[in-house]
């Protein structure tokens, strides 16, 4: 019955081609728009890391200047707190065994020294992390591992690379274990990264979060003895003194402090921690101003740090609206196609067809077409997201995925099944004795 | 005018008639908002920096030679660059700067006016060269410019600093009277800035409201790598910019060197907003052609479907020109509940847009003018089935169904 219902609907869309085809060019405009606005913003606000975001907590202190507040901007959402912490904080949170993991970082330049027969020097992104870091974040490896937790104590030359270094600097082949030099030390590779492109860089989402990860990760401890200074972000409110050490030593931000902790209930144990620390140090002159620390989850961070900008939001609004005139519009040429045809469907009511015949019939031709629409419309929309990829940015990945697709499909059925319910419901109660009449 | 049998004959036909209601109000509020979006995003693109963005390139070198980590052996090498760089043909100025404008960005900081009282004010905050104003294209408006002998390099030094600032800072932090000669203190270290000049124009987006406002002190960017902006003759860009680096390399090699022109940092940093312009450009071309494509089918149905009845009101001595009045009315009704309905969807969608999107507001001339192009838009579409209409003979109401 739906192979001959198929069939039907298939003759009936190819009576009148100009016809289906500005039916399906309508559904396909409504699901191209509606399924690439809603898929560029669903790139951002889609889970990081499944299963982990809510696992995953970053810490915030306010550490500002007693007389004036930090200031609020798009990056706290509102909330007077600086987006990272000092130096000696994150020492201090290290020590804590409270989390199943924990990892200080920050990103910074590193000049890089290949064999010069093989590469010029270059100055590199590096982050600045603990072992830990690779395994809170998913950080897939294709040759060793990260280095250990002994390794983070003595401050070991160990480095983890990602592919395209690896390219460059050993021709692709398994490393772990070869030398390379950075800044004026020789450092052994531990570990060598598949290559790896998260959507967006989830674990440092105050500068440019859809930036490429870094290629070169040190062990965090290394920031003193080799001097290392923040790339990124840091925020200041007094003087940092001279010296490397007094920086260290003083109240400006600009290290990201991550925890893995397993329940909301531990993520509230650790925020009265964080607290208890604070309180100890207001004791000797720090923390001024009144009490204020965050502990967020990563999934809340990217609310925080405004992952999804409001345009984003406005405009897959907009486009599902678009979809919707585009339902209405396809409900009011269906109607008019139909009801055209009601002497041929009185024919066939005549000859025993029953109403549920023709009403399925009909909205055989509705999914049809919206079906077709759909998959016209995704095919759009692929093109279309090509070209939003090129504005954003070179390397940055939009594309459908496999949720998307199904999105797509169902809105396109749904389109087509709403749109056609009432049209086929009209041609099915039509009086086969008034149309037959000659 | 047939008003009564016009209404007589919609309340026939309901559901054929609210489909396209509901179409035009939702068109009616796509579209406003639509370019109210558009709009909001221009106006960020249009406001100009007051620099001489498409003449100026940033370079950055990445130094790997171990010299690098001495200051004086920085200092000697930013100082070679500069020759370097401003002898080279095509370039018309050359600055050692922190500042890169259109990054989204930069760097800032509080001060408060010398003998003021201590009311704290945010800025941007940038060490240069003298260079800086002629490389940026700004004016000096009174006092002077920083020179090569208030560069102070010394991270010891307890020494004042020199600055030249926006003349919008001015305005903030001296209220009015003259900057010249008067000094600022810096927030946290109270180290001191003498003020020797005022520059107009600057404007940098940052994420804090301080777009306006920057003191350029005298001092040399050396630490992380030397950082340049170059200013190029209109038009040379192309061939100066290898030649810049050519010789910047020929002076050290011990560095790579990265340049970026500022209207590809401009480009990049209005990504989104292009994105947006583009985007519901096209929604507003599409809805407009494809409820257009809508009156037209249901009108054309109508047509059709009334075509007995047409016949008859010709027989009976009906024009051409009333038949089509016929239509063209019907679709005027029609159309005007829709934008009655669409009004105040519009403003609906905007206060949420507003609330939840911290969107712009709806400004009632877009929706005048789309309430206009939706009426062009109704007139178009039924004339043509309409016309169809009128050339139906009176003929056909002799005949059967």
């Amino acid at each position: 019955m739906l192979l001959y219902n198929v069939r039907i609907a298939i003759k009936s869309l190819r009576r009148n081609p100009v016809l289906t085809a500005v039916i399906i060019g309508g559904i396909a405009l409504g699901i191209c728009a509606s399924t690439t606005f809603t898929t560029v913003r669903h790139m951002f606000a889609r889970d990081p890391l499944p299963g982990k975001s809510d696992k995953l907590f970053y810490v915030r202190m306010d550490n500002w200047d007693p007389h004036t507040p930090y200031p609020t901007n798009q990056n706290n959402a509102g909330e007077a707190i600086p987006p990272q912490i000092s130096y000696r904080d994150a020492l201090a949170l290290m020590r804590s065994n409270m989390p199943l993991r924990q990892s200080a970082s920050f990103a910074a330049m590193m000049t890089v020294y290949p064999d010069p027969k093989v590469a010029r020097p270059s100055s590199e992104p590096t982050r600045l992390v603990f072992s830990d870091f690779f395994s809170m974040f998913e950080v897939p490896f294709a040759y060793g591992g990260p280095w250990d937790h002994r390794a983070d104590a003595k401050a070991e030359q160990v480095v983890v690379i990602d592919d395209a270094m690896n390219q460059k600097l050993f021709g692709g082949t398994n490393s772990v274990g070869k030398r390379v030099r950075i800044e004026d030390r020789e450092f052994t590779v531990v570990g060598v990264l598949q290559p790896w492109r998260p959507f967006i860089k989830m674990y440092d989402m105050n500068g440019n979060f859809v930036a490429q990860p870094e290629s070169v990760f040190l062990p965090f401890s290394l920031t003193p003895g080799m001097q290392i200074r923040s790339a990124g972000n840091s925020d200041g409110w007094k003087s940092a003194g001279t010296t490397f050490e007094d920086f260290l030593n003083s109240d400006v931000d600009w290290v990201q402090f991550w925890v893995e902790l397993r329940s909301p209930a531990e993520a509230a144990q650790y925020h009265r921690f964080v607290d208890g620390y604070v309180l100890e140090e207001k004791k000797h002159g720090r923390f001024e101003r009144p009490l204020m620390n965050r502990v967020t989850s990563l999934r809340d961070l990217m609310n925080v740090f405004g992952v999804i900008t409001p345009q984003m939001t406005a405009m897959a609004a907009i486009s599902i609206l678009f979809l919707a005139i585009c339902a209405l519009n396809l409900t009011g040429l269906l109607l008019g196609k139909f009801l055209a045809r009601a002497p041929e469907v009185s024919v066939r009511r005549a000859l025993g067809a029953t109403r549920i015949n023709v009403f399925l019939q009909h909205i055989t031709e509705c999914e049809l077409v919206g079906l077709a629409g759909g998959l016209l419309g995704m095919l759009l929309s692929i093109g279309a997201m090509k070209l939003i990829g090129k504005f954003i940015s070179a390397t940055s990945v939009i594309s459908l995925d496999g949720e998307m697709i199904l999105a797509a499909l169902f809105l396109s059925l749904g389109a087509g099944l709403l749109a056609g319910l009432y049209p086929a419901w009209r041609i099915c109660s039509v009086q086969p004795a008034v149309q037959l009449k000659i | 005018m047939e008003f009564g049998p016009i209404i007589r004959a919609l309340k026939r036909n309901k559901v054929r008639f609210l489909l396209i209601v509901v179409q035009i109000a939702i068109t009616l509020a796509v579209v406003t908002n639509a370019i109210t979006m558009i709009r909001d995003e221009s106006v960020k693109m249009m406001k100009s920096s007051g620099f001489d963005d498409d003449n100026i390139v940033w370079v950055r070198t990445k130094p790997f030679a171990p010299g690098f980590k001495d200051l004086p052996y920085r200092i000697s090498a930013v100082n070679a660059d500069l020759r370097a760089i401003q002898s080279t043909p095509g370039v018309v100025a050359v600055a050692n700067t922190n500042f890169l404008p259109w990054q989204g960005g930069g760097s800032s900081g509080e001060v408060s006016a010398g003998g003021g009282d201590g009311s704290k004010f945010r800025t941007q905050v940038y060490f240069n060269t003298p260079g800086i104003l002629d490389t940026l294209g700004v004016h000096l408006v009174s006092g002077r410019n920083i020179r090569d002998t208030d560069l102070d390099d010394d991270p010891n030094s307890k020494a004042p600093a020199t600055a030249v600032i926006s003349r919008d800072l001015e305005r903030l932090v001296f209220k009015g009277q003259s900057a010249v000669g008067k000094q600022l203190i810096q927030s946290g270290d109270d180290g001191v800035v003498n003020v020797v000049g005022v520059f107009d124009p600057f404007y940098n987006p940052y994420g804090w409201p301080i777009h306006e406002y920057a003191v350029f002190y005298a001092g040399h960017v050396s630490r992380r790598g030397a950082l340049y902006l170059v200013r190029i003759k209109p038009g040379m860009m192309k061939q100066t910019v290898p030649l810049i680096e050519q010789r910047m390399l020929q002076a050290n090699n011990g560095r790579n060197i990265d340049m970026k022109t500022i209207s590809e940092i401009k480009d990049n940093y209005f990504a989104q907003g292009k994105i947006v312009r583009g985007g519901m450009s096209m929604v507003i071309v599409l809805i407009l052609i494809v409820t257009g494509l809508g009156i037209v089918g249901v009108t054309a149905f109508s047509v059709t479907e009334r075509r007995k009845q047409i016949g008859t009101r010709r027989a009976l001595g009906a024009t051409k020109g009333a038949v089509l009045r016929y239509f063209l009315l019907e679709n005027w009704i029609v159309t005007n509940t829709g934008l009655i309905l669409g009004v105040v969807a519009a403003y609906g969608l905007n206060i949420l847009l507003v609330t939840k999107t911290s969107g712009a507001k709806l400004d009632w001339r877009y929706v005048v003018a789309a309430v206009i192009l939706l009426w062009l838009q109704g007139f178009i579409a039924t004339l043509i089935p309409a016309m169809r209409a009128t050339r139906f003979s009176p003929v056909i109401a002799t005949r059967g169904a």
